[in-house]
């Protein structure tokens, strides 16, 4: 049989269309090159379901799929064609390339699809939102032209990589490792971590990978392939799906059992961030994340001579035009210089009182600098800063707040229950209407509204309502039930689930207060910021004599709440959230909670379990002694790192064990007597008996098996009839094969040239195959466990092949039976 | 090892790629030769006991058109060897016993003057037969023992200006005392050169000796022993043996051996070119005696003592401290790289 009849018939049952190959003796590559990619389409396109959910909603699945498909369909083209390997990956890449470029940056490419320079230019931006997305914002992000491309270009790459696994490195088995690559970002990201579907999809490609590869195993083009063995192959495909299929089901079944596995390992809603730890908060409410770190980080401290804790604002959230809150830029509103912040926070004829505030803001990173409201001077920082008279919000120009130590003056108004229900004029006309804006609001926001603030008169009683409804008993506070139930988030549909789960988190609380009572007419916004946090038991003494008390605030206090306006008495804050911070004295309403006055009692989501069942007035209370806070909280995020190294660890720790894997292949479908007698000579290397240079083969073959026998034994066990049980405990099974492997081995290197037998070559083959196995066998039942454990996970064979690249990369090697000690140079 | 500058391999060791069938009578399969063999072996070995190795090697040297040289104490069985191979063979056999008064015209041949035909006519020597057992050969004057030479390397001897060619196959199987005695003369480096083989018969084991003491008290063995192949099998055989196949990494063995040797720092002399392609040929016939058709390491290493060894001349300092020749060859083997079958069946690079 031919090798092109063969692997005609060897292709027949996997796909329509048989090409014969442009015939002579150079058979074409048929129909394995497309079925190959085709397969690697469907485990990479399947496993990238999972990205649902990072991405909010399916926008970005079509690029996804016509980058995949476009690059794989280019490298399968290319197959088709025999191009080596190495073309056909370069292939690929600029596939790549251009359907990233005719995708997102077509105005800068040539013709719309070749990417110039030009195009790398205005790549670069596209990077750095992309940048900005994945550090900064949590999952599900709206998929922006920058992460999708990112996304797309990961995809692509993860493509090119796992074709190249498992067609050119004919490694299918490893080819799981870039489906893997793809699923670990959800798993990594999302809080439900990969998910059943993108996970079956992406399991169910790498069956049909591994099931593929199986069945062009042997056949492929230019080698004689399997010719009564089509059955076999067959047999071998089935049997390798059963066996995945069976170790999947065992997986699913095993996590649904096993507790512990249905959250995913990895830390919940965690940003992917690889470019380091931007852990401040993060204007677009990122707060969620560090509520559900299970330790506290960004740990900053600040001392003050108020008598109550402060809340530290950092940024305010008012632009709610959009789908989310976000802050309104107003960069040309904004003034340069906080050592004296020219505004008048106190009204006319309204009174206060001064507050002095020394924060060390550690390793908290922000552009926004965290500061008790409401500020009017702040000395002792570094770098540029601009604030805002509209928000006062304090921004950094050319800094970031870590690190910063600074002085904080802050004037807070006096005011009362009075002077709140006083305040009924509209608001005044010169404010700006971006706090009254609102998207379209979904019915069950406008009627729950009007049932509790429609009976009020004044803005101060319906404010007061709208605080008490969201504090009473039907709202639970839960950092998780939103992550659940798949509301997470600021926008008017978050606030509407929110409204029917009654469950939630300080986002939820104070994004839902602000929308209505920008619905009751009350001019609103978002502070985000921090909790006042603990007292850590120590005073810190003040330029002026006096003792300032001070406090430790980290990354799970962050917190959001509403500021509403009244007019002229300006933006008031309010507490919506049960169970967070301090309700002000002139929001104290007879609600069923009262969380006292003082900080860290009660209010510490520390002890808040995490459940959506656990209700604000079952938790414990901590005593204040509870102070000072532990010296040093763990990092949160380390196990990113964490487990990048370890990944990257087990990654070097596996190639040596799949370079020789990937050689054994290679070698066991080369036709001939050497590539067997390599693999041989390699194997004893591994099991510590190298050949030595001065040995021939059946010198080494005699020595393999019966350890140290002298020249007449060794010639004893190659002209050894087969069968014949061997002297020194090793079984005559493997004295056999050792025989015959270096009888042929012999044939080969010394024998008269002659056309190869090609029909007789893949029994030769399957021959050399068995007698290699019973070899290693032999080998591994001799050696004792921490050798059988060497040649598996650090083959000596492999590192001397390296070694001797490593000496000289650029020598061609010439075959030898000394194998790697009896390199010959040319 | 780096073959980078390889010497020259001398002529014949480049020629035998020749195809064997053609160089090889057709009436002789490899199952007549093995047969063939086999049968010469077990006769030998049924005159002398327990040396299955002296009887292989000296068959080996037949075929490899060499000659032996059988060194070893007297009464070992060096002159019973060399009488039972000749006597297997169905061939012409004249035995010299060398004395220091025997003249170089006693061994190859005289012009007598016919005076019938007024004419010289050419009288052979002793050293027209196939097979020549010259016995003591040490004992002769060197004038006598360099009769021998060219005999033993052209195959033909030149009296008085005319050559008279000898017949095929011709051996030359030489005993003689490593002991010196009164009267001998050592082998001249020359000489030793031209022998193919030295082998040493060594005591046999106390077995050997019983079954020798139980069967040959009263006749000779040698009586009994009729020969198993005529001169004719044996040059086709000699024929089969110059088709073996030599792989060029055989070859450059071969060649890194001989100059192993040279360089050695313990060797005076080294092996010279001639014995580089007695080497091979010894190899050639060793594997086709083993049943093969190509010349492995191994055949090269299995002849390598017994042809090289007294070729060898080591130092001073060498020979003081204790070395020998075989040990000295011995190391080299031990250490030298086995050249790699590479170009005969391209596989491709790895």
């Amino acid at each position: 049989m031919t090798a092109t009849a063969t692997r005609q018939g060897a292709a027949g049952p996997a796909g329509a269309g048989l090409s014969g190959g442009p015939g002579g003796g150079s058979p074409g590559a048929g129909t394995m090159p497309w079925v190959m990619a085709g397969a690697v389409f469907c485990a990479v396109a399947g496993s990238s379901l999972a990205l649902n959910g990072v991405f909010r909603g399916w926008a970005w699945l079509p690029a996804g799929l016509v980058t995949t498909g476009g690059v794989l369909a280019a490298g399968a083209f290319a197959r088709s064609l025999r191009a080596p390997a190495a073309v056909v990956h370069l292939v690929q890449a600029a596939a790549l390339a251009c359907l990233l470029s005719t995708q997102f940056l077509r105005s800068h490419s040539l013709l719309g699809f070749i990417p110039v320079p030009d195009t790398v230019t205005a790549l670069g931006p596209l990077l750095g939102r992309a940048r900005d997305t994945l550090v900064g914002e949590t999952a599900p992000v709206q998929p922006n032209a920058a992460i999708v491309l990112a996304a797309c270009a990961g995809l692509g790459a993860v493509a090119i990589l796992t074709e190249a696994l498992a067609v050119s490195l004919q490694l299918p088995a490893l080819s799981g490792t870039g489906i893997l690559a793809v699923l670990v970002v959800p798993a990594l990201v999302k809080p439900e971590s990969a998910g059943p579907l993108g996970f079956a999809a992406g399991a169910a490609g790498f069956l049909l990978i591994l099931a593929c590869s199986q069945w062009y195993a042997g056949g492929t083009p230019g080698r004689p392939g399997l010719s009564a063995q089509r059955s076999l192959a067959g047999g071998q495909a089935g049997r390798a799906a059963l066996t995945g299929t069976a170790a999947l089901a065992v997986t699913v079944l095993l996590t649904a059992v096993v507790p512990g596995f249905t959250t995913g390992t990895f830390p919940q809603g965690s940003r992917f961030n690889p470019w380091g730890s931007a852990t401040g908060l993060n204007p677009m409410i990122a707060l969620g994340n560090d509520l559900r770190e299970a330790s506290g980080q960004s740990r900053m401290t600040y001392a003050t001579d108020a008598t109550t804790p402060l809340y530290l604002r950092a940024v305010t959230l008012d632009d709610f035009e959009g789908s989310v809150w976000q802050p309104t830029p107003r960069d040309d509103q904004r003034q340069l210089g906080v050592g004296r912040m020219g505004f008048d926070v106190l009204g006319p004829g309204q009174s206060g009182k001064t507050t002095t505030t020394r924060i060390d803001s550690g390793d908290f990173s922000s552009p926004w600098l965290p500061v008790p409201y409401a500020p009017v001077s702040v000395l002792g920082l570094d770098g540029k800063w601009t604030w805002d008279p509209e928000t006062l919000s304090i921004k950094g120009e050319d800094t970031n707040s870590a690190g910063q130590n600074y002085l904080v003056r802050s004037v807070t108004p006096d005011l009362g229950p009075a002077a709140l229900a006083a305040a009924a004029d509209p608001p005044r006309s010169n404010l700006d209407r971006q706090f009254l804006a609102l998207p379209p609001v979904p019915d069950i926001i406008k009627s729950t509204e009007n049932s509790v603030a429609g009976g009020a008169r004044t803005p101060y009683e319906k404010a007061l309502a709208i605080q008490r409804f969201l504090r009473s008993g039907d709202f639970t506070y839960s950092e998780q039930a939103p992550v659940d139930g798949g509301y997470d988030g600021s926008g008017m549909d978050v606030i509407a689930k929110f409204l029917q789960a009654k469950s939630g988190y300080c986002v939820h609380f104070a994004s839902t207060m602000a929308v209505m009572a920008r619905l009751a007419g009350i001019p609103s916004r978002i502070a985000v910021g921090y909790a006042p946090g603990e007292p850590t038991g120590r005073t810190v003494p003040s330029e002026d004599g006096v003792k300032l008390t001070e406090y430790q605030v980290d990354s799970r206090d962050a917190h959001a709440w509403p500021e509403l306006y009244f007019e002229g008495l300006g933006w008031v804050p309010f507490e919506p959230t049960p169970s967070r911070g301090a309700v002000p004295d002139y929001a104290v309403t007879d609600s069923p909670q009262r969380p006292g006055r003082t900080s860290a009692d009660s209010l510490d989501p520390r002890q808040a379990p995490s459940g959506a069942a656990a209700a604000p007035s079952a938790k414990p209370t901590t005593p204040a002694a509870a102070a000072p806070a532990p010296a040093q909280p763990a990092r949160g995020t380390d196990w990113l790192p964490a487990a990048a190294g370890l990944l990257l660890a087990g990654l070097l720790a596996a190639a040596p064990a799949a370079s020789r894997a990937a050689l054994r292949r290679r070698r066991s479908g080369r036709p001939g007597g050497a590539a067997p007698w390599d693999e041989l000579t390699d194997l004893a290397a591994d099991y510590g008996s190298p050949p030595l240079a001065s040995e021939t083969p059946r010198r080494f073959a005699g020595r393999l098996l019966r350890g140290a026998a002298g020249p007449q034994a060794a010639t004893d066990a190659v002209a050894a009839s087969p069968g014949m049980p061997g002297p020194a405990g090793a079984p005559a099974e493997a004295e056999a094969a050792l025989g015959r492997l270096a009888r042929r081995y012999e044939e080969t290197a010394y024998g008269r040239p002659g056309p190869e037998s090609g029909g007789a070559d893949e029994a030769r083959r399957e021959e050399a195959r068995r007698d290699l196995s019973a070899v290693r066998s032999a080998l591994r039942g001799r050696a004792p466990l921490l050798q059988r454990v060497r040649a598996v996970v650090l083959p000596a064979s492999i590192f001397s092949r390296w070694g001797a690249w490593l000496r000289h990369p650029l020598r061609r090697r010439r075959r030898g039976h000394t194998g790697h000690s009896g390199w010959h140079a040319r | 090892m780096d073959f980078q500058n390889r010497m020259t391999l001398p002529e014949e060791l480049d020629e035998p790629a020749q195809p064997a069938p053609a160089a090889r009578p057709a009436a002789l399969t490899p199952q007549d030769f093995l047969r063939a063999s086999e049968r010469v072996l077990s006769v030998i070995n049924t005159v002398i006991d327990g040396k299955p190795e002296a009887a292989r090697l000296a068959l080996t040297v037949l075929l490899g058109q060499g000659h032996l040289l059988v060194e070893d104490v007297p009464g070992v069985g060096k002159t019973m060897l060399a009488k039972s191979l000749a006597r297997a063979i169905d061939c012409s056999v004249s035995r010299i016993q060398f004395t220091p008064d025997l003249l170089p015209s006693d061994v190859t041949g005289v012009s007598v003057y016919n005076q019938a035909s007024r004419q010289f006519e050419f009288r052979p020597g002793a050293v027209f037969a196939n097979i020549v057992i010259g016995d003591e050969i040490n004992r002769a004057s060197a004038k006598t023992q360099s009769a021998l030479l060219e005999c033993m390397e052209e195959h033909q001897v030149t009296v008085d200006g005319v050559s008279y060619p000898l017949s095929e196959p011709f051996m030359v199987v030489a005993t003689q005392n490593p002991i010196e005695m009164e009267g001998t003369y050592p082998l001249p480096e020359a000489q030793r050169d031209r022998f193919m083989a030295r082998i040493s018969m060594g005591y046999p084991d106390a077995a050997s000796e019983m079954e020798m003491l139980q069967t040959h008290q009263s006749v000779s063995p040698l009586e009994a022993v009729h020969p198993v192949v005529s001169a004719a099998e044996v040059a086709a055989m000699i024929g089969a043996v110059q088709g073996i196949f030599v792989s060029q990494a055989v070859k450059e063995y071969i060649v890194s051996l001989g100059r192993a040797t040279r360089e050695d720092p313990q060797v005076r002399l080294g092996a010279s070119p001639r014995a580089m392609l007695q080497l091979l040929r010894a190899a050639k016939a060793g594997s086709a005696l083993a049943g093969r058709d190509y010349v492995l390491p191994d055949d090269v290493m299995d002849v390598a003592d017994p042809v090289l060894a007294h070729r060898l001349l080591l130092n001073r300092r060498a020979a003081g401290a204790g070395e020998t020749p075989s040990s000295v060859l011995a190391a080299i083997l031990a250490r030298l790289p086995v050249a790699a079958g590479d170009g005969q069946r391209s596989f491709g690079g790895r």
